[in-house]
């Protein structure tokens, strides 16, 4: 797959601190792309590299194929984490001023607002001042105005804060309207099940390194352990001496439930089919599943240096 | 960004002021109260007069009362009641004056009963019209010939018109009023101060406010920190110099075209006639001659333009100058409050300027206004004081170059400082943290 992003060996280093060591991400074209890690890790900082608002000590950037230029902010959107907008202004001479900001003309910034504004339903605010408006409402001027230019790349820092669940539900579903559109997104959280939901790749950076990378169906799948969890119905006392030398058995539990389960760890990948077979064996199986780590997981373990 | 958004910044900026009600009352009002400023002792003795005040008179020498002379604001009015019974009885006059038979000899011997409270103006018209008639009295008694003759040649008044001897030959007769140079000085200067003052901190509260509601951080994607900190600058500068340009147009209409038609016609030939060198002529309307100098200035067209040019200059080049050092302090800091401490590098030359100017305007031409003139932080305030009196072209040019030079040296400083503040936030930084910033590369 084609990428549309590349930092390639970044460092960023400040008076007191290195922000960024030798990173190197790639980011794939039609992309959701999480960027995750916990404060302080450095992603503001990448951020700020990748919007050129801040330059590389060493290492380099390139969007689409060429070093990122100047020019390449207009086909860039940016959602701060930290964000504001100015008060005292009317919401859409503001809409219109971030847009002219982006490279739009007056009649194409106010033809797409008029879309966009038609879509939230929010026409009626047109003329209001930002501080008439409560923080969520905001909140979904600012989305409008980071896409709006319909950029190539979309990067969005907890977009999510601040917004209740049926709103963080409609942008999400805009975020993802927009990739299948063809934007590629480029998503900072700490929030794991956002991430599952919608993202495909990771990087996850800690103490200024990208420590773990790749798309997060694989990332989950390599850090499963293998961990399988067993429903079936029969004796208890028969399925442990038939597994037995084969896995560990980790815990046992749902006596009060229809199937019992057994949560099992096999060494090895080569062990599964043999100690599927044992189980079907020794009780009525009902159910063999491999217990995927959740995002959540993985982050803890990979910033405690667990993995 | 190849294209600069420097313009789109600029609009924002002066859109934003120019709308405000706030600018368009004190721009409209501003000339209008200060005019009103200047009227303000006329008018305040015209109705402070109030309604004429009849005032019984008891002269025991005789001398006084026949002598006295009612006007609009005091009826005189003789009584041979007693001082008593007049007290008594006249309660519907304003009071009862009581003049002692020797008060030739002893001029304290004068009392005023007032049934309401007096007023200085009441006193003094009084007591002058006393006086004068008690002069002529003693004077009478020289028993001199043709008194009034005498007294009437002896009268002077002096009219000093100052030439200036090293300008060229037309110039030499406009004639040179250090009086009108200094008022409009002490006026230019502090116009120049106050906007120094006023529009540089507006734009650090704006950078301040940017910072504190985060708009900044969206900013910075699309704009480069110096277009953005330029573009405010400039913006706001054009807030500033459309304020002049509507106060200029509108003393240059009232002055050049207004103020002639209002003016009696023979005021106008006198100010014609000091307009053209000819102060005799000027002097033979009657009129105060300093009166007629300051209208003579007022009417001056090319006068008016050559102060308007430059005070556009220089306070265009003093406000770049420091609005870019208020900006540099309004990045740094997380609220205005925070801002009082850094700001004093920048508001301490601003104070010095106007104590210099208040120096400097009662010796223009000394050394000591020469250099302040010329040291940019003080220059715009002290040169706009001296303009009034003519000072040679080569000074004003020097001093606008430092200036506009020393603008662009302080911009690239301010320029470091904002890029590193606009994303320092939490503790406040010391100044000597500010000019480590200069130094931080991005």
């Amino acid at each position: 797959m084609k990428e549309l992003l590349t930092a390639e060996h970044v460092t960023k280093r400040y008076a007191a601190h290195t922000a960024l060591d030798d990173v190197s991400l790639a980011i794939p074209e039609g992309s959701v792309y999480g960027l995750l890690g916990p404060n302080g890790a450095g992603k503001t900082t990448l951020i700020r590299i990748i919007n050129r608002i801040t330059a590389p000590d060493s290492g380099r950037v390139l969007f689409d194929g060429h070093e990122i230029a100047p020019e390449d902010v207009y086909r860039i959107g940016y959602l701060p984490e930290e964000r504001g907008l100015y008060k005292k202004m009317k919401v859409g001479e503001q809409a219109l001023f971030f847009a002219r900001l982006k490279g739009l003309s007056r009649r194409d910034a106010l033809a797409r607002l008029k879309v966009w504004f038609e879509k939230f339903g929010i026409q009626s605010w047109w003329d209001k001042k930002v501080e008439e408006l409560s923080k969520g409402m905001a909140q979904k001027v600012q989305f409008i105005v980071t896409v709006l230019h319909e950029p190539r790349l979309l990067i969005f820092d907890e977009p999510f804060s601040g917004f209740d669940p049926i709103n963080a539900n409609l942008l999400k579903e805009e975020i993802l309207a927009l990739r299948d559109k063809g934007a590629t997104v480029i998503f900072s959280t700490h929030n794991m099940s956002s991430v599952e939901e919608i993202c495909d790749h990771i990087t996850l950076i800690n103490k200024s390194h990208n420590i773990l990378s790749g798309r997060v169906d694989d990332i989950r799948r390599r850090h499963g352990a293998n961990l399988f969890e067993v429903a079936y119905r029969g004796d208890e006392e028969a399925l442990r001496r038939a597994v037995e030398g084969r896995c560990e058995i980790l815990e046992g539990a749902a006596e009060e439930s229809v199937y019992r389960t057994l949560k099992l760890h096999v060494a090895s990948d080569d062990e599964v089919r043999a100690v599927i077979a044992a189980v079907n064996e020794a009780v009525d199986l009902r159910s063999f599943r491999e217990i995927i780590p959740s995002m959540n997981d993985i982050f803890i373990r990979a910033v405690n240096g667990q993995l | 960004m190849s294209r600069s958004n420097i313009p789109i910044i600029i609009q924002r900026e002066f859109n934003e002021r120019v709308r405000k009600k706030s600018f368009i009352i004190t721009t409209l009002l501003m000339p209008v109260l200060m005019i009103a400023l200047m009227a303000a002792p006329a008018l305040i003795m015209e109705y402070s007069r109030g309604e004429r005040k009849t005032i019984a008179v008891i002269d025991e020498s005789g001398l006084v009362a026949p002598q006295l002379e009612s006007d609009e604001e005091i009826r005189f009015e003789t009584t041979d009641l007693s001082t008593d019974e007049a007290r008594k009885e006249l309660t519907d006059r304003f009071g009862v004056l009581y003049i002692g038979s020797d008060i030739l000899e002893n001029p304290a011997n004068v009392r005023l009963y007032a049934n309401s409270s007096s007023s200085l103006s009441l006193e003094s018209n009084i007591t002058g019209q006393i006086e004068k008639i008690l002069e002529a009295e003693k004077l009478k008694a020289y028993d001199i010939e043709n008194l009034d003759r005498i007294l009437s040649e002896v009268k002077t008044t002096v009219t000093l018109q100052t030439f200036r001897n090293d300008k060229s030959q037309e110039q030499d007769t406009q004639a040179q009023s250090s009086g009108v140079a200094t008022a409009l000085g002490y006026v230019l200067g502090f116009i120049l101060y106050m906007f120094l003052l006023i529009y540089g901190s507006m734009v650090m509260q704006s950078v301040i406010e940017e910072k504190n509601n985060r708009v900044l951080e969206v900013m910075v994607s699309s704009v480069r920190p110096f277009d953005l900190m330029f573009g405010k600058i400039l913006g706001v500068a054009a807030v500033a110099v459309v304020q002049i340009l509507i106060w200029g147009v509108l003393i240059v209409a009232v002055g050049g075209f207004v103020l002639p038609h209002l003016m009696p016609a023979e005021a106008m030939a006198g100010v014609q006639a000091m307009q053209q060198g000819m102060p005799d002529a000027a002097s033979m309307s009657g009129l105060d001659p300093d009166m007629l100098q300051a209208v003579a200035a007022m009417t001056d067209l090319g006068y008016i333009l050559k102060i308007f040019g430059c005070l556009l200059l220089f306070v265009f080049g003093g406000y770049l100058l420091y609005s870019t050092m208020f900006a540099a302090v309004g990045s740094a800091v997380d609220n205005v409050q925070d801002a009082s401490q850094l700001q004093m590098p920048i508001t301490l030359p601003i104070i010095l300027a106007l104590l210099m100017m208040l120096a400097v305007i009662k010796d223009p031409n000394s050394s000591l206004a020469f250099w302040f003139s010329i040291i940019p932080f003080t220059s715009p305030v002290v040169m706009m004081a001296r303009i009034p009196y003519d000072i040679p072209w080569w000074e004003i040019l020097l001093s606008l170059a430092v200036l506009y030079a020393s603008f662009i040296v302080m911009v690239w400083f301010a320029a470091k400082i904002y890029r590193v503040g606009i994303f320092m936030y939490g503790k406040k930084p010391t100044l000597k943290e500010l000019f480590k910033w200069v130094r931080y590369k991005y």
